[in-house]
């Protein structure tokens, strides 16, 4: 069986802060005696640049016919806070250079990692290990897709079937997926 | 003459009749001591504002109500980052030092407040009387387009 880990990077790791902005808003304002009296204040409130990646789950490839390749998609959720819910995302493996591969003891096996942009798809762009692609957007409204849509990318993870005949029989191949996401 | 007097007489006592409600012209208010409120980078978690101010009333229970309008739509209490809106909160407490009060619904009066203030800018007795607190919460903040926001909130005090 090979099993993949997932690591996800929420909004603290990955937050490209912006400078707290300068002060901007109306000054404020006393009142005056009277009948009634108004004042006023000014507000002022910067929000950081934020993504957020979540409901990632694990991937299992078991008893996989090696004469088949495996693939595997998942429904994620990508927000982003930025004007154009824009965001990049980076993924890396956990083999040798952040290789995409699994391993037990000194015995590797690739797999592939694909991305689309939108929710409930089977392929989308090859990824290369520690390399953005870039130019993605969201359709998430909230952190977490609390509200709004549900998910709004797919992840999805691959094996060949040159890739599972190279698997030694009855062996458990495990690594750890690791995705970043930036905002843009 | 007799009648130049008697008109006289007559305005003379008409003046002192319209100065006569000396308690009306009396119920008055003032606020004072207000200043601009920066949340600064909200990265998270609720950012609460606090600041004490001067909430005068002269009638004879000292008593006022306080009302608030935001610059959002409708008098929201939101701010502004072109089209994006951030939501707060807005409390009030008729004492000093508080970090938290009632809560202020936009144009509608809290009533019921009173003040221990002996001067109308609280140049004397006590320095504050009143406590504005504002609120961005952070489910708020995590859910905002990133920019700056800013806005105006105006308070208005009537004598009860």
């Amino acid at each position: 069986m090979a099993m993949l880990q997932m690591k996800r990077f929420g909004a603290a790791g990955v937050a490209a802060l912006l400078a707290c902005s300068s002060f901007a808003a109306q000054a404020a304002t006393d009142g005056t005696m009277g009948a009634t009296s108004q004042g006023s204040v000014g507000i002022s409130a910067s929000v950081p640049s934020r993504v957020q990646i979540s409901k990632l789950t694990d991937v299992a490839f078991a008893r996989q016919d090696p004469g088949t390749a495996a693939s595997n998609a998942q429904n994620v959720c990508v927000f982003s806070n930025t004007a154009t819910k824009g965001y990049n995302i980076k993924a890396t493996g956990s083999g040798s250079s952040s290789a995409f591969t699994l391993a037990n003891g000194s015995l590797t096996v690739p797999y592939t990692v694909q991305w689309a942009q939108t929710t409930g798809q089977t392929s989308g762009t090859s990824l290369t290990t520690n390399v953005a692609l870039t130019g993605q957007t969201s359709l998430a409204t909230t952190p977490g897709c609390s509200s709004g849509v549900a998910t709004s990318a797919s992840l999805v993870v691959q094996m060949s079937t040159t890739a599972l005949q190279s698997m030694q029989s009855s062996t458990n191949y495990t690594g750890t997926l690791t995705l970043l996401v930036g905002p843009e | 003459m007799s009648v130049r007097y008697g008109l006289a007489a007559l305005c003379a006592c008409a003046i002192a009749l319209c100065g006569s409600p000396a308690s009306a012209a009396s119920n008055n208010v003032r606020i004072t001591g207000l200043t601009d409120v920066a949340f600064g980078s909200l990265t998270g978690g609720d950012v609460v504002r606090a600041q004490n101010l001067c909430a005068y009333s002269s009638t004879a229970t000292q008593g006022y109500r306080v009302t608030a309008t935001g610059s959002g739509s409708a008098g929201a209490f939101t701010l502004a980052n072109g089209g994006s809106a951030l939501a707060y909160e807005v409390q009030w407490s008729s004492a000093s030092g508080q970090t938290s009060g009632a809560n202020l619904a936009p144009s509608i009066a809290l009533t019921g407040q009173a003040s221990a203030a002996t001067q109308q800018q609280c140049n004397s007795g006590p320095a504050t009387t009143a406590s504005l607190i504002l609120i961005v919460r952070g489910t708020a903040a995590a859910a905002a387009s990133g920019g700056s926001y800013s806005g105006t909130l105006t308070l208005i005090l009537g004598p009860e």
